[in-house]
């Protein structure tokens, strides 16, 4: 966090190799949530240079006694998330559960036996899906907490909301999910 | 306390967090236990939470970074003519690539000189020519294994005289311990006795003639000259010992 820090301060003093570096460290967990959030690679690579393009832009605002540059990155990332999920409302597509046709993902999962491997594969595309399903203000407490993993009190300042609100979210989140996982036939084994 | 499931489903998260009091999570493991709608709620939920867990996270796709850097900071910038030749050259100017280069030619130059292709004292552009390195390496590699090929065979030849002589001069104390000699022969090569006039005077002649052959082709004198006084003791001590 310290070295972010010290990187942003580099930065606003025009140093193209410490953004460089703050660009590098922080795609992969910023495209993770885009992916997550939208379910769409495409999708989730634009809105992951929209995100630092913001924040290059609004570098100067960001002040480190309000909190890390991560969480600031995160807070900047879900509001964008949530722009583009009011813009593009319309035009989605409204899929029943039964259209959804799960994409196997190519994951990571060395070591596993080819039978386990696409089962892993088929759960995470339903998982996906089911992400997919629920409202985004819940999609995005949830992906923070279980996915992020981020503690409740940084979820409450990337929402800025209560920490009261932050927990109910998360909670009706998960039992919305696990409904939704039900409801295609992922049970518990 | 009486817990009831609206307080289970309210409170779901606190628990699978660990933020629920002790008191409070007993009553929890009570009533979830117990009551047939809240146990299949909890392992959904359970469930749920462990697969979205189990997500594994995506890779950064490769043109992301520099998408990114490019709408940022600009496209980098990309020189020509005379400044990208200039780049190209500065490039070569590394410590790294001068140590390599000098490591290649090194062993260029060691290949070339033990391949004979150079002649050090008068070279020639001629001499780098790729079919002439090969030809004289060819023939370099091929006169190596000649003369590997004789100094095998003279040693053999060696071995075998020396283990001639000595066969010859283990055959009499052989003989002794075996057979008294009724007979014994003079100038046998262990030493036991001189030579006799006659094989001396047959050893003097041929080295004469040897001499003689010498002196008419000088060239090979002096190896004649070597061979003859070899041949000569070779005469006296095996050849001609009368067996």
């Amino acid at each position: 966090m310290e070295q972010d820090a010290q990187l942003v301060q580099q930065c606003l003093q025009g140093d193209g190799s410490a953004w460089e570096e703050l660009v590098r460290r922080h795609t992969r967990r910023i495209f993770n949530i885009c992916y997550r959030f939208t379910g769409n690679r495409t999708e989730a690579e634009d809105l992951s240079q929209d995100v630092f393009l913001r924040v290059y832009r609004t570098l100067g605002s960001y002040r480190s006694a309000h909190g890390g540059f991560a969480t600031w990155m995160t807070s900047v990332t879900r509001n964008l998330l949530i722009d583009h999920y009011r813009r593009t409302k319309r035009d989605r597509a409204t899929d029943s559960l039964d259209d959804a046709m799960p994409v196997v993902e190519n994951k990571e999962s060395a070591g596993r036996r080819p039978d386990e491997q696409a089962l892993l594969g088929e759960l995470s595309a339903q998982v996906q899906v089911a992400l997919s399903h629920l409202s985004p203000e819940l999609r995005e407490a949830v992906i923070l907490r279980d996915l992020q993993q981020l503690e409740y009190s940084e979820i409450q300042a990337v929402l800025a909301v209560p920490e009261g609100t932050v927990k109910s979210r998360i909670n009706r989140g998960r039992i919305e999910l696990a409904r939704i996982l039900q409801q295609m036939g992922v049970r518990p084994s | 306390m009486n817990w009831t499931c609206e307080q289970t489903e309210q409170l779901l998260t606190d628990y699978l967090d660990g933020l629920l009091p002790a008191d409070d999570q007993h009553a929890f493991n009570l009533h979830v236990n117990s009551c047939e709608r809240c146990t299949p709620l909890v392992s959904s939920v359970m469930h749920a939470m462990s697969s979205l867990r189990a997500l594994p996270e995506l890779e950064t796709p490769p043109r992301l970074v520099y998408n990114i850097l490019d709408a940022t900071l600009g496209p980098r910038e990309t020189v020509s003519g005379w400044a990208a030749f200039l780049a190209w050259v500065r490039a070569f100017a590394s410590p790294k690539f001068a140590y390599g280069a000098v490591s290649v030619a090194a062993t260029f130059l060691m290949v070339v000189t033990v391949s004979g292709s150079i002649n050090w004292k008068k070279p020639k552009l001629a001499d780098l020519a790729p079919s002439n390195i090969y030809r004289n390496t060819n023939r370099q590699v091929h006169l190596a294994y000649a003369r590997g090929t004789k100094y095998v065979s003279d040693l053999r030849v060696v071995y075998e005289i020396q283990s001639r002589l000595r066969q010859d001069n283990d055959l009499p104390t052989n003989r002794e311990n075996t057979t008294p000699e009724s007979n014994p022969t003079p100038g046998r090569t262990d030493g036991s006795g001189p030579a006799s006039p006659r094989q001396q005077n047959r050893a003097n002649d041929v080295s004469s003639q040897l001499q003689v052959l010498a002196e008419e082709v000088p060239l090979l004198s002096g190896k004649l000259s070597l061979v003859s006084s070899g041949a000569v003791n070779l005469l006296i001590n095996g050849g001609l010992g009368g067996r």
